[in-house]
């Protein structure tokens, strides 16, 4: 921690070792990756299926753990932390936004933009105020009492970057954001993550296998076989 | 750090302290949107939701029916027992634990002053003096075996209420001239007696002697009960006891202001007249224990078996419904979702759909037990009864209460069960759930 670099780094990950177990087989997922995020970039996560995108999203998103290595949200290792201090760490340092949106489809589309206010504990008044101008940043302030299957994929996406970002995260991870969507959503999408992410200064480590959306990003990271081809 | 955002929590230690404190102890409103989560979950599979109800609605309905029946039948029979010999009934201690050598060898004599130091009692309504004895009746053709009462008619028919049926002519008076009985309907079938019919009664007396007496059949009842009309004859106490040739009477029956005074008069009497026994309506009510240790063993079961089948259905709907939603449950988790907070969630869930279905269940069982009461509908006589009975169930407010309690209960802790297993998986295999 002691460069410059790392003082301004979001997440960095440290000779991290991950393997899963296929029945008899193990397979090894990431061998020795070592990668910085810096505040507020916009990194692509490239390669072949199998190389290590997903493995790397999760480890940084903090829903998994690596055999080996170490990670650190922020400068502070996060190894020791046990599950609940994970969720935490989750709830108020991460923001996610999936490839197929996942969104709440019982809850309107300001109530799950509202959600990870809620569980923050933000006062209600509060939550009222910052989903209003969520919304209408990304371009949904009319469809907030919608049910997110009255919406359009791309709406869709919208609301999960709008939940990724209303409270404010320092990393969001991004799983294929735009691969279900068309080119033109897609890159509305993009430019949404680009200029929200500016915005509230939240750096983004986006998987793709989508050359206009690398072509976009700040910096791409090329996997291949558990390991950094290019950087 | 110096550049990092203050939002961002520090990691000393294991767990954040900011998250922690701010992931316990939330104000007021958050259960309510959980509450309001849960209730959104159940209305996704509405067909589902509305089986599930509808069963447990079927099933605490059920529970509520068959437990006010019971409670009916047993305060019917609480009110017949008490109602036949008195809420209390005070005589020597041989009187109830040895037999008799002689007729009221062990009866009571001056009762008179007895009778006015026990309604000076506030609680105490009625004392009725009681001769019991048996011997022989004839028609002069016919003689057969009576189990017979001396009673004081005034009282004793005036308390009996609807437990005594006439069925031919009218009840005893106190103060005839005549010595005068009513019969049962199988005895006066028997030696076909009618209202107006001369019979002769034949007893020993207090000394052993037999002594005789003619008697004028005044009218004829029905207890429900064949075996005791065949043998039952009721008396004027003064005929009874001139029959016996004694002043004495077997016991006392007091007759209170209500059930719920039995124990406490039996304590102040006991204390009162520490030479006497003081037995309560239940120590004689032999039918009545047997009915109500059979129909606890009945509607227990039965109770249980509902309650089972209940929890079943809930716990088999959430299952459902958490395993379809897996992946939901893993995204909720990936946003710093509690595993206690889904729980409670998921168990708010449950007992929504069982507190629902207990509620409608209560109205059904309310709407059904007052219907019943404005439609009567009569039973069938049971075994050992000549005559049927209303069907009524009764309504009582700690059981409808203990019953929604349980089934809510019942139903969180089911769901909490089937969710603990989803909210603990691991967040990247929910994620991946298809």
């Amino acid at each position: 921690m002691s460069t410059a670099t790392t003082n301004h780094a979001v997440v960095s990950m440290h000779g991290v070792f991950k393997t899963y177990r296929l029945g008899q087989h193990v397979i090894p997922a990431l061998q020795g990756v070592d990668l910085t995020v810096q505040r507020g970039e916009l990194l692509a996560l490239t390669g072949p299926s199998g190389s290590g995108k997903s493995t790397i999203l999760n480890l940084c998103g903090l829903i998994d753990t690596p055999d080996s290595g170490d990670i650190a949200l922020g400068g502070q290792s996060v190894g020791g932390l046990n599950e609940n201090a994970r969720t935490l760490l989750r709830r108020d340092a991460l923001g996610f936004v999936f490839q197929s949106f996942n969104l709440v489809p019982v809850m309107t589309v300001a109530e799950n933009v509202d959600y990870p206010l809620f569980l923050a504990g933000v006062p209600a008044a509060e939550r009222r105020e910052r989903v209003a101008a969520q919304l209408a940043a990304v371009g949904l302030q009319d469809h907030a009492q919608h049910r997110p299957d009255a919406l359009s994929g791309g709406q869709r996406q919208r609301v999960a970057i709008a939940r990724a970002l209303i409270k404010r995260p320092r990393l969001v991870i991004a799983d294929e954001p735009t691969a279900s969507l068309d080119s033109y959503t897609a890159d509305q999408v993009l430019d949404l993550m680009r200029e929200r992410g500016h915005a509230e200064g939240a750096a983004f480590v986006i998987a793709t296998h989508d050359s206009r959306l690398t072509r976009r990003c700040d910096r791409v990271v090329a996997l291949l076989d558990g390991r950094i081809q290019s950087s | 750090m110096n550049n990092m955002p203050p939002r961002l929590p520090a990691l000393r230690g294991s767990v954040p302290p900011e998250g922690v404190r701010s992931a316990l102890g939330r104000p007021g409103g958050e259960t309510y949107a959980w509450l309001k989560f849960a209730i959104q979950n159940t209305l996704r599979n509405r067909r589902r939701s509305l089986v599930t109800v509808s069963i447990a609605a079927l099933g605490t309905a059920a529970i509520l029916l068959a437990g006010g029946f019971a409670l009916y039948t047993y305060q019917a029979l609480a009110q017949a027992a008490a109602r036949s010999n008195g809420h209390l009934i005070l005589g020597k201690p041989d009187q109830f634990a040895r037999d008799e050598d002689m007729p009221l060898q062990h009866g009571m004599d001056d009762v008179g002053t007895l009778r006015a130091q026990l309604l000076a009692d506030p609680a105490v309504r009625q004392v009725l003096p009681k001769v019991e004895f048996s011997g022989l009746i004839s028609n002069g053709d016919k003689s057969t075996v009576m189990m017979a009462t001396g009673v004081d008619p005034d009282g004793e028919f005036a308390v009996k209420g609807p437990f005594l049926t006439m069925t031919e002519g009218k009840v005893l008076v106190s103060g005839s001239p005549d010595a005068e009985v009513m019969l049962g309907a199988g005895l006066a079938r028997s030696l076909k007696a009618t209202p107006g019919s001369s019979l002769t009664l034949l007893a020993s007396t207090t000394d052993g002697a037999m002594n005789a007496m003619d008697v004028r059949v005044k009218g004829i009842f029905s207890t429900g009960v064949p075996d005791i009309d065949k043998r039952l004859v009721y008396t004027d106490i003064v005929t009874a006891q001139k029959l016996l040739v004694t002043q004495r009477v077997s016991s006392l029956g007091i007759f209170l202001d209500r059930m719920e005074s039995t124990e406490p008069v039996q304590q102040r009497l006991a204390a009162q007249f520490p030479q006497l026994k003081v037995q309560t309506w239940m120590d004689q009510a032999f039918f009545y224990q047997s009915v109500r240790d059979l129909y606890n063993r009945i509607f227990g079961a039965l109770g249980l078996i509902i309650g089972v089948i209940v929890v079943f259905v809930v716990t088999n709907a959430m299952a459902m419904a958490i395993i379809e939603r897996t992946r939901e449950i893993g995204t909720l988790r990936a946003m710093g979702t509690l595993p206690s907070q889904l729980m409670r969630t998921l168990a708010l869930e449950g007992m929504v759909l069982g507190g629902v279905g207990a509620l409608a269940g209560v109205a059904l069982s309310l709407g059904i037990s007052v219907m019943l009461y404005v439609v009567p509908v009569n039973m069938p006589p049971p075994p050992g009864r000549s005559v049927g009975y209303p069907l009524n169930i009764a309504i009582d407010p700690l059981m409808y209460i203990t019953t929604l309690a349980a089934m809510v209960l019942l139903t969180m802790l089911a769901s909490s069960w089937v969710a603990r297993k989803t909210v603990h998986m691991p967040v990247v295999e929910a994620l991946a759930h298809t």
